[in-house]
């Protein structure tokens, strides 16, 4: 595989497992930035696991899922059922803290960061196969039950808590086990592609977290639209691989296009490009396609 | 429909046969990683403008080899994920690159070069992170440890009544362990070195970090932060009573020009060290600082001005000493001859001194301790 289709492919899958990770608690109306620093710590934690007690990458990336999990929960007892705005502050505060606890510990490179991540089997080659089959593989699971669980009884409950949390709650809809649900896999998530971020870089920064990913991940779901899981899928290689092709006197000013595009959009279409509506008449297509070739 | 196929398979032939006699190129291509946009492309900005202005002296005076060089700006706007796939585009077919700059971006892209074998100059980073990249790029300093502790113990050599220091450290890449190297060299004399007072990246009162440094009795003050905070600091400073000007120092990375526009006046008589002296009078560097001053309103050259300037030269040396043809027939082992060379260079001809490599790292390269007086540096001592 070509190298710069690779890191193309890679990182924009990595960008979609993060903005798929911010969309699942935003069902809920949770802007959940923790993700960000799951990423930092789960991504951490592998690669010390790697590097300092060899454990196979595998085991590694396992932990780090499992560690994306746990930190997600912990903070899920507290914020399941918070506010949108106590939810952000939530998440911006909790960056701060991972870095600041992460730059302090010489065990993971301090501010230096961590260098020379082993090629998972051995070489280069297979080092990027598995790693793109890692993601294909995650993309799929992850895609497959967020679709699933947009068209649920949970995705159902979600729906209604985002529009009004107590007309939710006399449906009754339990909606902190909800909040909490959503925010523990939103981590998850977060974490294993946390994992995958340093592994393609074959090293890690602390400066790989910052707010500019939360930036990135937060254009990517409301330009794309933040209804549903797709708007995520279209507008993640738009966004990363576009810029690319632009001729560097354009380039200078992709900051500047993005921030106009994100207002734009906000103003004139705010659901996104891919709206639910949208999504509902395509899905409605394929099933009308499919029923007639049942038929004949 | 054979036929077809059979003029398909010459054509493919044909074309897989093209790469195999190309001749060398016209010019000499260098992309340089640069961050271009972002938060430091007013340092990118410079980075870029030295090495132009090597490739244009080097175009005046003929080019290399009879062919002319020439500088590709690739910017990676302080992004990481863009850095790393204008690395993977770079490695197909480039000789040798500049940078990347800054350190996450060097993190995240320069195992690609390693591991296709393409050397690329990051010029602006410690050797702590640059040796992770040996031998596919060179360090520009010499081992912190080694070159700071004695730096500091000659700046603090010069006040006898100085006995206890403080060290503002903002914690970013190699900071903290510019921080540690300067307590090394301050012990060394017998003086104490109090709790460092950390300053967060994004601070923006001062205030409560300089009351907190004074509650130490400091009798001197080293300051390793972001060359804006670094001048806010001093000006709390003053503002609380601080006299002995000449016993703050500000370590090599805040010398940039925020410094001196945001510190002003508050800063005259504080002590700076770095590694290059702008007093320098030769007709090289003169022109220099003529070309940078007529083309940035009238400023002096930043201190890092100079150092893709050097990189290019040094490209230029290997070259031409090595016998290099720019073939991309023998592209692999080509790159392998730059990178080699510029490994051990010895007597390199630099624009403010000449130095030698061992092993990637630079063996003589001197630093100076200089005292700011309205936004010039006066040389207090070199130190080698």
């Amino acid at each position: 595989m070509p190298l710069p289709l690779y890191y193309f492919l890679s990182i924009t899958a990595v960008n979609i497992l993060l903005s798929w990770a911010l969309y699942l608690p935003y069902r809920v109306a949770h802007l959940h930035f923790i993700t960000v620093a799951n990423m930092a710590i789960s991504g951490y934690t592998a690669a010390w696991l790697v590097m300092t007690l060899n454990v196979p990458f595998a085991w590694a990336l396992l932990a780090g899922f499992a560690m994306g999990g746990i930190v997600g929960w912990l903070v899920s007892l507290f914020i399941g059922d918070a506010p949108t705005f106590a939810v952000v502050i939530v998440g911006f505060t909790f960056i701060f803290i991972a870095r600041t606890v992460i730059e302090n510990l010489k065990a993971v490179g301090g501010t230096m960061g961590i260098f020379g991540l082993p090629n998972i089997g051995g070489s280069p080659d297979t080092h990027r196969w598995t790693i793109m089959a890692i993601l294909a593989g995650l993309l799929l699971l992850v895609g497959f039950l967020l679709h699933r669980f947009d068209h649920s009884r949970l995705g159902r409950a979600a729906s209604a808590v985002f529009v009004d949390k107590e007309l939710a709650a006399s449906l009754g809809v339990d909606i902190r086990g909800l909040g909490m649900l959503l925010q523990t896999v939103s981590c998850t998530i977060a974490g294993g592609a946390g994992v995958l971020y340093g592994f393609i870089y074959k090293s890690f920064h602390l400066d790989f977290f910052t707010f500019a990913l939360v930036g990135i991940a937060m254009t990517i779901i409301f330009v794309g639209g933040y209804a549903t899981q797709w708007g995520t899928v279209v507008l993640a290689p738009i966004l990363y691989g576009v810029p690319l092709l632009f001729p560097p006197s354009i380039q200078e000013w992709r900051i500047v296009i993005y921030g106009a595009l994100l207002v734009l959009v906000l103003v004139l279409k705010p659901e996104g490009f891919i709206t639910r509506r949208f999504v509902f008449s395509i899905e409605s297509f394929l099933s009308g396609s499919r029923k007639k070739r049942n038929i004949s | 429909m054979k036929k077809a196929f059979g003029v398909l398979i010459a054509a493919a032939l044909l074309f897989s046969l093209v790469g195999c006699g190309q001749p060398a190129p016209k010019e000499w291509t260098i992309p340089f990683l640069n961050s271009l946009t972002g938060a430091i492309a007013s340092i990118g900005e410079y980075l870029e403008w030295g090495a132009e202005r090597a490739a244009k002296e080097i175009n005046d005076a003929g080019g290399i080899k009879g062919k002319p060089v020439r500088i590709v700006g690739v910017d990676t706007a302080l992004d990481p994920q863009k850095g790393s796939t204008e690395m993977a585009r770079l490695v197909k077919d480039t000789l040798v690159a500049l940078g990347p700059v800054p350190e996450p971006v060097i993190m995240a892209s320069m195992p690609i070069a390693v591991e296709n074998g393409m050397p690329s100059i990051t010029a602006t980073t410690s050797l702590e992170y640059a040796q992770k990249f040996f031998p596919w790029t060179i360090s520009w300093f010499p081992s912190t440890q080694d070159r700071l502790a004695p730096l500091v113990a000659a700046w603090a050599k010069q006040f006898p009544d100085m006995k206890q220091v403080v060290q503002f450290v903002e914690n970013y890449g190699p900071w903290p362990g510019m921080a540690d190297a300067h307590v090394a060299g301050i012990t060394g004399l017998g003086m104490k070195v109090l709790d460092k007072v950390e300053v967060p990246s994004d601070a923006v009162t001062f205030g409560p970090l300089v009351v907190k440094a004074l509650n130490e009795k400091p009798d001197g003050i080293v300051f390793v932060c972001k060359p804006a905070s670094a001048a806010k600091l001093i000006k709390e400073l003053k503002n609380r009573g601080w006299k002995n000007m000449d016993h703050l120092l500000l370590f090599s990375s805040a010398d940039a020009p925020d410094l001196y526009a945001t510190g002003g006046k508050d800063i005259n008589g504080a002590e700076i060290y770095n590694y290059i002296n702008p007093n320098l009078d030769t007709p090289r560097w003169n022109a220099f600082k003529q070309a940078y001053a007529s083309s940035h309103n009238g400023e002096q050259p930043p201190s890092l001005s100079t150092n893709y300037y050097d990189a290019v030269y040094m490209i230029k040396d290997a070259i031409e000493k090595t016998g290099v043809t720019g073939s991309p027939s023998k592209l692999k082992a080509e790159r392998k001859m730059i990178a080699d060379y510029m490994q051990n260079v010895k007597g390199f001809h630099g624009i403010m001194f000449d130095w030698d490599m061992k092993d990637g790292v630079p063996t003589n390269k001197p630093t100076y301790i200089f005292k700011i007086q309205d936004g010039q540096k006066v040389m207090v001592q070199e130190v080698k």
